[in-house]
Order: structure tokens, then C-alpha cells, then sequence
């Protein structure tokens, strides 16, 4: 059977010359199209980081927000219907003290009733430290009403609201470390590929070295060698860094291999033989014959960057309070008995795994739709 | 010329029609082990490989898989370095230079002079690229033409080789393997080149479009005044388009001729066993002769056997032969046969058998 | 030898179901191979002639299915008597399907190193297709691997009995391939593009040992090619395949000297020739149109030089030229007749 190109219906002439016109840009994203999970993925991955960016506006509290009386209140449900008419509400907390532990046993008080809205008036806040706002997405109508719905942690600050700032972090620590780790890969794997012998030699014995570190030792020590009186910043910033540094080589290989198997195609040859220079070779005939596996293996390598820069945290070796992260938020959950009182404080963890599931379906989407020439 | 075969070491060639000479070529890839890729060995792909084509005509370099035919080619275009010897090239205004000596730069002239017809038209065209971009961009980076040129010249172009000329907006993969081809020709005579080297151009093909395509390529040889250099391992392919025929096995070149004089008196026992190997498409031919049937496997290119290559499979060999690697040498009483064979007078070989 | 037939594909249709649509692989074809005859099926490349071929192992991968049709096998039977199973009809991983594959029909293939796996040593795998097929104890099995690689002219069969493909040159592959066939002792050996990646040389022995092989086993060969060179060394009878139809079929003298339908004419002119003069050749115009976007009428008529104003409508029956030669196109067909029988319905 002759090679088609998938993605794209076959019916009607008219469509016919939309494809054989068709960059491989827009044949990629016919083909990424079908892909439904993927393109549910990437809506949430998108979702994720407006959140992130405007995290100010969708957080009805600053995440350093605390009231003492309401310790470990648990989660609230938004009810929308009140008297047969829209009107959401939350209902009010009451507690009790064990008469033994002298621990607040909350519960959720039917009688009060918090009217809650979208586009509140509330707590002043700074857009990125620069503009000025008070208006939140959704808060309570009066601003001094309790407003929990992932429940309270152990100083009272809002759950909901630390999730949504924490994912400033927790998303772009996972970006800057996969930007660094995909120069890295780029340039190593690509001088590798292209040059070969002496240099592609060095390149693949330090990539095997790297490869063959174990990395949770390799963390505990490097994160041990950050002098304690950093700045949560500076931490933050180690941290990327320590992760792409590792994280480099297995997009290094990918390059190479693709400059390998490209030197030996025929429409390289024929671009050489046209007298074409090295630079010209690179950027116009290699590099985007690949360009978009790469885009592609970059999406799927965030997740990891996320999980790690989490997993880290939890383990207390990576960003510290006052920095708020997924993995600091996490720390908290470290002894049983505070999941078995309070599992809301698991709720970070959730948005982990359905940000992680995203971008790894994103991603499988991005590499099928990679190659839209592959014969069927 | 005697046995000194057709080697020569001034920088003009032997006679004012060749377009091309190649004399004593080598080209031997380093076989590498280990990390520290120590040389253990060379394959000899092209082994004092020598012969010539005029203005005008049509070479054919025929053999079987891993002779060195496509080597040859490749070194001519300046793909590869070679190791050792001469490809004279007569430049238009007469001059005469080495391609084996020109390095980077140097080259740069001679990229539009000859060109390449590459055999697998779906590797050959960068899928990412208009056909536009792909014919033109050796105009580009040569700064041959100006955009507008371009443009003239690519529709011209197009239409010649038989495609819409509208169509050089799409890529390649709107088109099938025969179309594909006709851009690969069309990118090759974007420069108005002199000699074309079709490396198996029709061997990926239908049999319906490879008559279309052999057709097209004789049409262009006409207009476009070409010479040349058909790599093909098809001898009826070869008959039929080439003038001229050069025989190699295991990296060497063991017979020259005519076209028609290799085909009906072939002088090589290599090439009498190929010709007598060729399926001929009328069943009433079958049975006429038996088939010379040749014993073994081709030689390793890395360690050819001593004497002449082809001696452990010839069924003529004779002692001489496993000592003494016989020359490629002019045959006597003849113009232009060459022959690489110790016993070129005394054998009778078997012609092709001839349809029609 | 005798005119029995081994096997006969009645109106077998293989449609592929892509996201792009139908593609109809095989359009209705009828075939019949006679006992230790050479029958060649030839076409160009997307024609179906290796879809057809797949089917009479019924391996057809989806999208692909055997929409319908039938795939009748005579089988004789040890008490002299002779029994009809139709393969179309069996489940694809059945054990009735699986007993036939591999020993009754075998088939190879174009390139030997895809379809000879590389983790086993080639003696293994022909080993274990005779272990799946008979009773014999490994010892035998091994000296029978011997004796077939030795038959095929492999040299030095007891030492190449263990090694790993890869370490044999092409030619060496197809004949471990064919042996490896052999081992079952087909009725019926089917071969796709056996010797197109195989230089002339090698093309030109391992045919001959074909040739011989079907005479010592008296099997009947289904030989699919591009290459009508090769059609007219080897076939008895020739089918020409075009867009999932076969639109002639005749012995193979025939096919050469005497063609009727306009393809298999056009396709004879369009193949160089090793003749004493360098004739033009004359090439089919156009190509070969998408699969997805099939003539209507006859399916060649967009590039037939004889075609008639019906040719784009009317799809062309079987016409009998005589006994042994068949031909699907309307210049041959009673058009009158043919109106006269549409004319009620």
C-alpha cells in the first residue's frame, strides 16, 4: 500500500488539497486531533498553568493566610440551591473538645450559612507584586466568613488556596529544570551526533556515568552541600538545577541518535551535495525533522521534574517553608496519624497526580503525532 | 595504451571528448573496533577503479549489491573523499581539474556541475520542505538565481519533468513514488548541470513509471544537453538506456564496452555468468542454452581473496589467476573493450540471450 | 503430475476499514492453482497480489478482513479419498487454520531477515516448525534440519545448522527460509517477491532451486512478483493483478506472446528488453490511482488506451477466451448481451 499520511480525512478533492499543501505543522495537529485523552490532557495542562499565572485571582486567601480558631477545619461542600432559587452557600463550622486530648473535633454547623459568590471582594493582593486587586474568583460574600474547601491546615491557612499557590512553584520548577536539561541535551547530544569520534566518545562515557549515579543518594548529598542560611530562593534555584543536571541525558541521547540517523538520509546527502553550510544543514534540514520529537519527549519529561521536585520536598531535602510547593504542602502528611485525622492535607497530592496523568497523556498525543509521515 | 591501463598522472585527460576521468580511483572505509575505534582493517569499496565518459553519453556502472558502484558514484559527486587517485573534470570553459583534490570550498563550483538522481525518491526529498524549497535550495545557498528567477525556472522545470507547476507549494508527501522521482530529476537540473549521476533512479519504481521516468530522463538528455553516469544493477535497464557499459565486481572494474559489444561478446567470465543470470521476459527463450550458474558467495570486500577477485567462483580460473590480480587492459583488436581478465583472448564467452 | 486442483479462491474480497476509509485490497478475485503447478501472480506495488496470497493462510491483519469469498483447499486424505475445506471460513488462530500453515501451505517471503527471527539459531527455528507438525524426536528433527539445509544447497549444513541468521548473506537466508518451508512438505509453497532484494546471481540460483524443489516434492508454487522477467522463467499459468482485480489469466506462453487485456499489453511494452537495438519503451500514462479513490467501471479504464465511453460505468465480467485464458475487459465482452441481460432486473 502506498505511504498515506494519516490524520486527515480522505474523502472529498477539496480536502485533498488542503493536505498536500499541509505543513507538517498542521498535519501534526490534525493527527494530535484524534488523539481525545490527549487533547483532554493538554486543556488541563493549560488550565493548570492559567491557575498558576493568575494564582492571586483563583486563591481566595494569600497562602501565608491564617485564622488560629479554625485549626484543621475540615472541608466544606458548596451547595448551590438555596430555597429553590441559585444561590451557593457553605454551611458554618462548630467544634467540641475531646474532654481527653483537648483536640477540636469539628463539625459542620447546618444552622450558619455562608453565601459565597464568584468575583468576591476580599483580601487585597498584588498581581505578580505589581498590580494591585481584590477581586478573587470565588469567596465568601462577607470576607471575614471561614471559606475552607479543601479543609484548613494546622495553622488555619486555607488548603485551596496553598495548592493554587504552590503550583507557581511545583509548574515552573519542572519548566526551568526541563529548559536547562533540554540546552543541555540539545547542544551535548547534538556536538555528539554531529562531530562524532573524540567528542562523541567523552559525551557518551560522562552521559553512562551520569545515567549510572543513583540518584536519591545524589540528591541527599547535594542537598545537604546547600549552606542552610540560603534563601528558600536560592534553594529553589539549586534544586533545578541539581534535577537538569541529571536530567539532561536521556535527551542528549535522543538527539544524537536523531543526528545519527539523519547523516545517513539521502535528502541530507542531497542538501550536502547542493553545497549547503553546516549552519543551514542544522537549523533548516536537521533540526526540524526532529524538532517535534523533541517538543514532544520535553512534555513527557516534565511530569518527572515535577514528581521529583515533589518527592524531594517531602523528604525535606529540597524547598522549605515559608516557600510553598506540592512537596512542602506534603511534608506535613509525613506522620499516619495526621492522614488518619485530617486527610484533606492529601489534597496536594492530588494535584500532583491528575497534573501528572495530563502531561503524560499530552505528551503520548505530542509523540504520535510527532511523525505525521510514518507509513501505515 | 598497454597494460599500463588507463592511469595517468598529468592533470589533462586523454582525449578532448572525455567530459570525465576517472583514473586509479580507491576508496577504503576504516573498519574500527572497540571504544577507542582502533582501524582493524579496510573495506576497499572502489579498488583502482578507472575509466572515462565523453560529452554527451551515457555511462552505465553496472554490478550486484556491495560492488562499489554506488562508491564510485558518491566520489564523483564529492560525497566522499576518496583515498587514492584521479577524476579529471572538464569545466566548460575547457580547463581540466582534479575533484579528488578539491577540498570544501573548492568544491562549491562543481556542486552545480554535477548532480545527483538519487534511487529511493522517499528518502531523498526532506518531507518538511516545500517542493519549492527543496528544487531551489541549491539556488539559495549558491546564490544562483534571484527569487523571482526562481520561480520562473522551477515552473519551467516542473512542467518539463511532466508535474503541474502549481503543485511546488506542496510537500512531498501529497505525491506518489513516480511524481517523487520527477522532483528528485527536477532538483537536479535546477543548476543546468553537465552530468548527472542517477544512482539506481528507477530501481525503486513500477514497472508502468519506471518506463515513464526512463523515457523522461532520454527527453532531458536532448533538451538539456546531459551526459550521464546510469549506477544501476539492472542489466536491461543498462541495455536500454546506456551507451556505453562498465562492469564492476568487488570494487573492481573488470569490463568496458560498448553496449551492444558487452551484451552479445562479453570478454569477462563475471560478466558472461551476470548476463546469463538475467530473466528474460519471454517464456519461449527459457530453455535455450543452460544457464551459466555461478558457485559461492560474492568476495568480502575486507578481504578479498588473492589474484583475481573473481577467481574462487570463475569457471575458468586457472593457477594464475589465485596469484596474480590481472589489470584492467585494452583488448587487443578493439577500440574501446577493456577487459580485467588473464584470459580475455583465449576464452569464448556466451553473449545475452537477445529478445527480438 | 496431473490437472488437479489443489486449490481455488472464489470471489475472495479483502477490504481494509482505515480512519480514512474503505480500501478495497481485493475486489472479487478468482484463482486456481493446480497440483505442483507454478502459478505467478503479478502486479505492481499496491495491486493486492500479497494480501490475496496472505489470505489462503488467512492472515489478513486489521484493518484488514475477508469480507467474502471463498478459499477452497483440496486436501487428499491417507485413504486415497479427498476432502474440501474452505480456509476463508476458519478462525483465524484456530488449530484448524494452524495445521495447515506451515505445513500443508508455507510461504516466504521478500526479505529473509524479517521473517527469520534473530534471537534463534536458524536450525532452531526450522527444528521447531517440524516439532510443531510431526512426532519426531528432536534427534531426528535435528538430522532432518541437516538433510533440508543440504537440499537447499546451503554448504557445510552441519555447522550452519546453529548459527544465527544474520551471520548468513541474503541468498543463504532464503534458502534457510525454503528449507524451513520444506520441513512441513507442503502441498502448496507460496512466495512473496522471494528474490526481489537478491542480485541477479543470486535471483537466478535460488529459482532454479525452486524449480527443482517443486519437481522433487511435486508442490504446487504461488509465485507473486513484480517482475515479469521472472514470470516467464518460472510460471505454468500467469494472473495479472491491477487495483484488486485480476484482469487476465492465461498459461504463461499466452500472457507473453498473445495478451488480450490492454494492461498486461501496455505492461509488456512499458519493461526494457535486452535486444540487438535500444527500441523506445512505451509506458502505461498516468499511475496508479489512490486506494482510496478507485475508478468507477473498470478499474484501469483512467489509463487504458483502447477504452470505450462504457468502460467508466460498466464494471467488465469474465470473459472465456477459451479454456484456459480469461480476461476482464468490456473490448471482449458482448456488450449487447450484456444489455439484453441487465435490461429485466
Amino acid at each position: 500500500m502506498s505511504k498515506s499520511v494519516t490524520g486527515a480525512p480522505r474523502y472529498a478533492e477539496s480536502e485533498h488539497v488542503e493536505i498536500e499543501i499541509a505543513s507538517q505543522w498542521r498535519l501534526m495537529w490534525w493527527k494530535f486531533k484524534r488523539h481525545r485523552m490527549a487533547v483532554v490532557g493538554g486543556i488541563i495542562v493549560l488550565i493548570y498553568y492559567l491557575v498558576a499565572l493568575f494564582a492571586e485571582f483563583f486563591a481566595p486567601v494569600h497562602f501565608t493566610t491564617y485564622k488560629e480558631e479554625y485549626v484543621y477545619a475540615p472541608p466544606q461542600t458548596i451547595h448551590l440551591f438555596r430555597n429553590g432559587k441559585f444561590d451557593p452557600y457553605v454551611f458554618g463550622y462548630r467544634f467540641e473538645r475531646d474532654p481527653a486530648s483537648f483536640k477540636k473535633i469539628w463539625y459542620i454547623d447546618e444552622s450558619v450559612i455562608i453565601p459565597i459568590g464568584l468575583f468576591q471582594r476580599g483580601e487585597p493582593y498584588k498581581l505578580w507584586g505589581i498590580i494591585p486587586g481584590n477581586i478573587h474568583l470565588i469567596g465568601p460574600r462577607n470576607p471575614e466568613d471561614p471559606f475552607y474547601l479543601m479543609g484548613a491546615d494546622k495553622s488555619g491557612r486555607d488548603i485551596f488556596s496553598r495548592i493554587i499557590y504552590s503550583s507557581r512553584v511545583s509548574l515552573t520548577v519542572g519548566l526551568v529544570g526541563v529548559a536547562i536539561s533540554l540546552f543541555l541535551g540539545i547542544l551535548l547530544g547534538g556536538l555528539s551526533g554531529l562531530l562524532g569520534g573524540a567528542v562523541d566518545n567523552i559525551i557518551q562515557r560522562l552521559t553512562e556515568i551520569l545515567i549510572s549515579i543513583p540518584t536519591l543518594p545524589l540528591w541527599l548529598a547535594l542537598a545537604a552541600a546547600v549552606p542552610l542560611d540560603w534563601s528558600p530562593l536560592q534553594v529553589y534555584f539549586m534544586i533545578t538545577i541539581i534535577l537538569s543536571l541529571i536530567g539532561w541525558t536521556g535527551l542528549g541521547r535522543v538527539v544524537r541518535s536523531k543526528f545519527l540517523a539523519l547523516r545517513e538520509e539521502e535528502f541530507i546527502l542531497a542538501a550536502t551535495l547542493d553545497g549547503v553550510p553546516l549552519g543551514r544543514m542544522i537549523f533548516r534540514h536537521m533540526i526540524p525533522s526532529f524538532l517535534s520529537h523533541i517538543i514532544a519527549s520535553v512534555t513527557l519529561s516534565i511530569p518527572g521534574m515535577i514528581l521529583g521536585e515533589t518527592a524531594l520536598s517531602y523528604l525535606g531535602l529540597g524547598l522549605r517553608p515559608p516557600v510553598v510547593s506540592w512537596g512542602v504542602m506534603l511534608q506535613e502528611t509525613q506522620k499516619v496519624a495526621v492522614i488518619a485525622n485530617y486527610p484533606w492535607l492529601l489534597f496536594p497530592a492530588l494535584a500532583v497526580i491528575v497534573v501528572v496523568l495530563a502531561l503524560n497523556f499530552l505528551g503520548d498525543g505530542l509523540r504520535d503525532a510527532a511523525d505525521p509521515y510514518q507509513a501505515k | 595504451m598497454t597494460e599500463q591501463s588507463l592511469s595517468y598522472s598529468s592533470p589533462q585527460m586523454q582525449d578532448e571528448s572525455f567530459l570525465l576521468e576517472v583514473n586509479n580511483l580507491k576508496m577504503y572505509f576504516p573498519i574500527t573496533r572497540g571504544i577507542f575505534a582502533r582501524v582493524k582493517g579496510y573495506t576497499k569499496a572502489a579498488d583502482d577503479v578507472s575509466f572515462f565518459i565523453r560529452k554527451g553519453e551515457t555511462v552505465g556502472l553496472v554490478g550486484e549489491s556491495g560492488c562499489g558502484k554506488t562508491t564510485v558514484g558518491r566520489c564523483i559527486v564529492r560525497a566522499y573523499t576518496p583515498t587514492a587517485g584521479e577524476i579529471l573534470y572538464r569545466r566548460a570553459d575547457g580547463a581540466v581539474v582534479d575533484l579528488a583534490k578539491l577540498q570544501g570550498e573548492e568544491l562549491r563550483p562543481y556542486r552545480k556541475d554535477i548532480r545527483v538522481i538519487f534511487q529511493d525518491p522517499y528518502s531523498s526529498l526532506n518531507p518538511r520542505m516545500t517542493v519549492f524549497d527543496i528544487i531551489t535550495e541549491v539556488l539559495k545557498v549558491n546564490k544562483l538565481a534571484q527569487p523571482e528567477e526562481m520561480r520562473e525556472s522551477v515552473e519551467y522545470l516542473l512542467k518539463r519533468v511532466g508535474m503541474r507547476p502549481e503543485y511546488m507549494q506542496r510537500y512531498p508527501h501529497a505525491f506518489s513514488g513516480g511524481e517523487r522521482q520527477r522532483i528528485v530529476i527536477a532538483r537536479a537540473l535546477i543548476t543546468n548541470p553537465r552530468l548527472v549521476v542517477c544512482d539506481e533512479a528507477v530501481s525503486a519504481l513500477d514497472v508502468s513509471i519506471r518506463a515513464q521516468i526512463l523515457n523522461l530522463l532520454e527527453e532531458l538528455q536532448a533538451d538539456f544537453d546531459l551526459t550521464y553516469l546510469f549506477i544501476s544493477h539492472d542489466l536491461s535497464v543498462i541495455r536500454h538506456i546506456c551507451d556505453r557499459v562498465v562492469v564492476m565486481y568487488v570494487g573492481k572494474v573488470v569490463e568496458i564496452a560498448e553496449g551492444l559489444d558487452l551484451y552479445i561478446s562479453p570478454k569477462h567470465p563475471y560478466t558472461e555468468a551476470l548476463m546469463s543470470s538475467v530473466p528474460i521476459s519471454n517464456p519461449r527463450l527459457r530453455a535455450r542454452g543452460s544457464r551459466i550458474r555461478l558457485p559461492g558467495e560474492v568476495a568480502d570486500p575486507s578481504n578479498p581473496p588473492p589474484g583475481c577477485y573473481f577467481h574462487p567462483r570463475c569457471l575458468y580460473a586457472q593457477p594464475i589467476c589465485a596469484k596474480e590480480s590481472p589489470p584492467l587492459r585494452l583488448l587487443d583488436g578493439t577500440r574501446s573493450h577493456y577487459v580485467a581478465c588473464h584470459f580475455a583472448e583465449e576464452l569464448s564467452l556466451r553473449g545475452a540471450t537477445m529478445e527480438e | 503430475m496431473s490437472d488437479e486442483t489443489l486449490v481455488e479462491v472464489q470471489d475472495l474480497k479483502i477490504h481494509f476499514f482505515t480512519d480514512e476509509g474503505v480500501v478495497r485490497a481485493v475486489d472479487g478475485v478468482n484463482l486456481t492453482v493446480q497440483r505442483g503447478k507454478t502459478l505467478s501472480l503479478v502486479g505492481e506495488s499496491g495491486c493486492g497480489k500479497s494480501v490475496a496470497c496472505r489470505a489462503l493462510l488467512h492472515i489478513v491483519h486489521p484493518p484488514g478482513r475477508i469480507v467474502s469469498g471463498k478459499i477452497l483447499y483440496h486436501r487428499r486424505l491417507d485413504n486415497g479419498l479427498s476432502e474440501t475445506v474452505d480456509i476463508a471460513d476458519m478462525d483465524p488462530k484456530g488449530r484448524e487454520i494452524r495445521d495447515i500453515r506451515g505445513k500443508e501451505i508455507a510461504m516466504i517471503f521478500q526479505e529473509p531477515m524479517t521473517s527469520l527471527s534473530p534471537m534463534y539459531t536458524v536450525g532452531s527455528q526450522i527444528m521447531e516448525n517440524i516439532l510443531l507438525h510431526t512426532n519426531m524426536s528432536k534427534k531426528e528433527a535435528r538430522a532432518l534440519t541437516i538433510e533440508l539445509l543440504a537440499k537447499v544447497g546451503i554448504p557445510k549444513p552441519e555447522r550452519l545448522v546453529d548459527e544465527y541468521p544474520f551471520r548468513l548473506s541474503g541468498g543463504m537466508r532464503q534458502r534457510a527460509m525454503i528449507a524451513m518451508a520444506l520441513s512441513g512438505r507442503p502441498n502448496l509453497l507460496i512466495a512473496d517477491e522471494p528474490t526481489t532484494a537478491l542480485d541477479v546471481t543470486t535471483q537466478a540460483n535460488i529459482l532454479d532451486l525452486m524449480l527443482e524443489l517443486q519437481k522433487q516434492y511435486d508442490m504446487a508454487l504461488l509465485f507473486i512478483t513484480h517482475d515479469l522477467g521472472v514470470v516467464a522463467e518460472i510460471a505454468d499459468e500467469v494472473a495479472v493483478m491491477y487495483l484488486g482485480r485480476i484482469v487476465e489469466k492465461a498459461d504463461v506462453d499466452t500472457i507473453f506472446n498473445a495478451p488480450m487485456h490492454p494492461y498486461t499489453q501496455a505492461l509488456l511494452r512499458s519493461i526494457p528488453k535486452i535486444a540487438m537495438k535500444r527500441e523506445e519503451l512505451d509506458p502505461i500514462k498516468g499511475m496508479v490511482p489512490s486506494p482510496y479513490r478507485r475508478p468507477g467501471g473498470c478499474p484501469f479504464h483512467p489509463r487504458c488506451t483502447k477504452a470505450l465511453p462504457e468502460c467508466s460505468t460498466i464494471v467488465p465480467a469474465i470473459t472465456k477466451l477459451n479454456e484456459n485464458h480469461l480476461v476482464e475487459c468490456l473490448l471482449y465482452e458482448d456488450l449487447a448481451t450484456r444489455k439484453a441481460m441487465e435490461r429485466p432486473s
